[in-house]
């Protein structure tokens, strides 16, 4: 199972614990989206190759 | 057939009531659906969200908090954070809802 | 053949990123359902919501919501077809059908 996350600010701790549960002993790859010109392109990549996307706040 | 598992989280409370209303929504698809209110107080939830919620419950839905005082106003069942990272692990999709 | 793409936009603040996602995942020839609900819906008069009607498979927005957010159901939105000013089964669809899920 392979988890996309994919952030829209900083994650905070809470959102950092959840990632942590959320992905123990699981395949992960994350996308920022806090950046000015995200890599759309690549992000689209992501969630096609991912089980499982999550966007976070 | 194997049925979708949905979680939303909730962390603003403009965003709660309809949030729980996207849950009711996707319960009535026949999908499980629960959701979470974190981080944020709400008030005393009007009758029909209430209805709503009842309906949710009837689908196998659940609407939980991580804030005591929700749980306490509301009667929504009670998480920790570590308790939802694990309820997270089962579902087939997870909603971080609207704003935080 | 691409996989098809269901997008459920909660926040007023992801249009960029919904337009984004949207046109790179057409340019690999993907199929893209997209559903606004709640506050996402006052998105559907940005003047750029039209644009992505046209770019995105099948667009639709959470009538209800859209009516608490001050708006008439009649105000169909440009880009928007009274058919698609719709309810939350919408969201349920992209869940069941569609090969890939994001929510923004």
């Amino acid at each position: 199972m392979k988890i996309l996350n994919i952030y829209k600010s900083e994650p905070d701790e809470t959102v950092k614990k959840l990632v942590e549960i959320v992905t123990r002993d699981r395949e992960t790859d994350t996308f920022n989206l806090n950046t000015e010109n995200p890599d759309y392109d690549a992000l689209v990549d992501k969630i096609f190759t991912a089980d499982q996307t999550i966007c976070w706040w | 057939m194997e049925y979708k598992k949905v979680c939303l989280m909730y962390r603003h409370k403009d965003y709660a009531i309809d949030g729980i209303r996207s849950a009711l929504g996707l319960a009535v698809e026949n999908m499980y659906a629960y959701g979470v209110v974190m981080d944020t107080e709400i008030p005393k939830l009007d009758e029909l969200t209430q209805e709503s919620i009842e309906m949710l419950r009837d689908m196998e839905g659940e609407v939980y908090s991580t804030v005591p005082a929700n749980v306490e106003t509301n009667g929504f069942e009670p998480l920790t954070i570590e308790e939802l990272g694990e309820k997270l692990r089962e579902m087939t999709h997870i909603i971080p809802y609207g704003i935080k | 053949m691409a996989k098809s793409l269901g997008i459920f936009v909660s926040s007023p603040d992801s249009l960029q990123h919904v337009i984004g996602i949207t046109k790179a995942a057409k340019a690999k020839g993907s199929k893209v359902k997209i559903f606004f609900t709640w506050k996402a819906t006052t998105l559907s008069k940005d003047p750029a919501f039209p644009g992505l009607c046209e770019l995105a498979d099948d667009v639709s927005i959470c009538v209800d919501s859209y009516q608490k957010q001050g708006f008439s159901v009649d105000d169909v939105p440009a880009g928007l077809t009274p058919k698609k000013m719709a309810t939350q089964a919408q969201h349920g669809i992209m869940i069941e059908d569609y090969d890939c899920y994001l929510s923004l």
